[in-house]
């Protein structure tokens, strides 16, 4: 659903050029989960940030499949929350925003926040909650008007390994449920190929993607996969292509 | 009554009986230091007529709008120089400039303009209360994560719904601290502006009791602005509390 071809960003910092994402090309089928995998500063949020429309292109052309007013789903790393609204009336911010009748975004609220696994928080506040429950909000939130694509920037980078795997299985729960196409940028390796169809390796500055992985791994994805010898080297190709 | 404001009380009358004291044992003369009982009875006296409350009333009415008007005005300049840094840069110098020089120098020129009324004492008050509040407002702003703004973008928020929803609740803790610690100022502001002219008002009321050698009337005066002073923080930090209580927990948290 997505057609990237040519797609780079330069910009200009006191009269000289920097490149910030050398010309790429990217194909995202619809329903796909797909990784971008990279060191800091290749460029891997700057491709995230021009996909979702938060930058613009300075070369190429970008193709999105899906109704003009359409908006992407976004999950910074930080959660971003409103610190003086409940969890609730967070994830129904974006529909109140847009107009969208109390009692409509408050059902749609409640079932997001069950899906995330946080029915029985609605009333609580986002200091009242873990840098994990906060996250889980911040993708209901992202998910509260249905965009047919959720854009996800090192979402769980910032929290512990233990509350990164059980988010990482959910993630999967959701994305299974709710059928998104998820563009997924981590810089972890683990993280990259347990969750993916598809993983992007991109390189070091001036970013450029490097090479394209499809995963060789099954689904449903769960312990039996980090058993998988496949798994394990997909790991492995993806860390030398890093090194 | 809590235990503190029982403590406060205590305190209070403790202090009135030494006054009460002072007065007998040094026998100071009623025209200097009159007992507190004479100045409960000018108190009396002044309240019966109405007059107290009038000059009450105007003093209230001067601090009460100024202070609205200099919030409101602090509040949306601190976010349009968030917003237009271009602007804040060419305003600045200028409003520093006005900062620095000393309210009271301002007050004479505003009585020319404006007259004996209200309008000179409002307009005093909303020059103190301004800078504290758009200093607060700005750096409140200036605080704010950048992904906020990427929020409001992606939502694709107008901009009035990005300041009602996102910017305002973000400056307001700022500002209202700002314009707690204008509160005190912002009295003094009033009462230097009737000092200088005005037919009513508690610092009219000063000027009044000097001339007519009257230090009932002004330890009156002085008492009630006292009062008024303490109320209107009081009432202050009470707004915060109710408007912005998840930012006082949030600061007890971090500090905890």
């Amino acid at each position: 659903m997505i057609h990237a071809r040519g797609v780079a960003k330069h910009f200009l910092t006191r009269g000289a050029r920097v490149e910030a994402l050398r010309p790429v090309d990217l194909d995202v089928a619809r329903g796909a989960f797909v990784s971008i995998i990279g060191p800091s500063g290749c460029g891997k949020s700057t491709l995230l940030r021009i996909i979702a429309g938060l930058e613009t292109a300075s070369e190429g052309t970008l193709t999105i499949e899906s109704a003009a007013d359409q908006r992407a789903g976004f999950v910074f790393q930080d959660a971003v929350l409103l610190p003086w609204l409940s969890a609730e009336e967070n994830v129904r911010f974006p529909l109140d925003a847009a107009g969208v009748p109390r009692d409509e975004g408050d059902a749609t609220a409640r079932r997001l926040l069950a899906l995330v696994g946080l029915q029985g928080f609605e009333k609580a506040l986002p200091r009242a909650l873990s840098g994990g429950m906060r996250q889980r909000v911040s993708i209901a939130r992202a998910l509260s008007y249905d965009p047919p694509l959720l854009l996800m920037d090192e979402p769980f980078g910032a929290l512990d390994l233990l509350t990164r795997d059980r988010l990482n299985d959910e993630l999967l729960t959701i994305w299974t449920a709710t059928k998104k196409t998820i563009i997924f940028v981590t810089h972890s390796v683990e993280e990259a190929a347990y969750l993916s169809d598809r993983v992007v390796v991109m390189s070091p500055r001036p970013g450029s993607i490097k090479k394209i992985y499809d995963s060789p791994l099954a689904r449903p994805r769960g312990e039996r996969t980090k058993l998988d010898p496949a798994f394990h080297q997909l790991m492995a190709d993806l860390r030398r292509d890093l090194a | 009554m809590g235990r503190a404001a029982l403590r406060g009380l205590t305190t209070v009358l403790c202090a009135l009986a030494a006054w009460q004291i002072i007065v007998v044992v040094f026998q100071a003369p009623a025209y200097l230091l009159p007992s507190p009982l004479v100045v409960a009875q000018k108190f009396s006296l002044l309240a019966g007529t109405g007059d107290l409350g009038r000059h009450v009333l105007s003093t209230l009415a001067e601090v009460l709008a100024g202070s609205l008007a200099g919030a409101v005005a602090g509040l949306l300049c601190g976010w349009l120089f968030t917003r237009l840094p271009v602007l804040g840069r060419l305003l600045s110098p200028l409003i520093l400039l006005l900062q620095t020089a000393p309210k009271i120098a301002i007050a004479p020129i505003l009585l020319l303009w404006l007259g004996l009324g209200l309008a000179p004492k409002v307009v005093l008050v909303a020059i103190v209360a301004f800078f504290p509040v758009m200093a607060g407002a700005a750096a409140g702003l200036a605080g704010v994560d950048k992904s906020y703004r990427d929020l409001a973008r992606l939502l694709r928020l107008s901009a009035w719904t990005r300041f009602r929803r996102i910017d305002l609740p973000f400056a307001a803790p700022p500002a209202f601290a700002g314009l707690r610690i204008a509160s005190t100022q912002a009295m003094t502001a009033a009462v230097v502006g009737e000092l200088m002219g005005a037919t009513y008002g508690l610092g009219y009321l000063l000027n009044l009791g000097q001339e007519n050698n009257d230090a009932g009337v002004v330890i009156a005066a002085i008492l009630m602005l006292c009062v008024m002073g303490w109320l209107l923080h009081e009432g202050v930090r009470l707004a915060e509390r109710r408007f912005l209580g998840w930012h006082e927990s949030q600061m007890a948290q971090a500090q905890a």
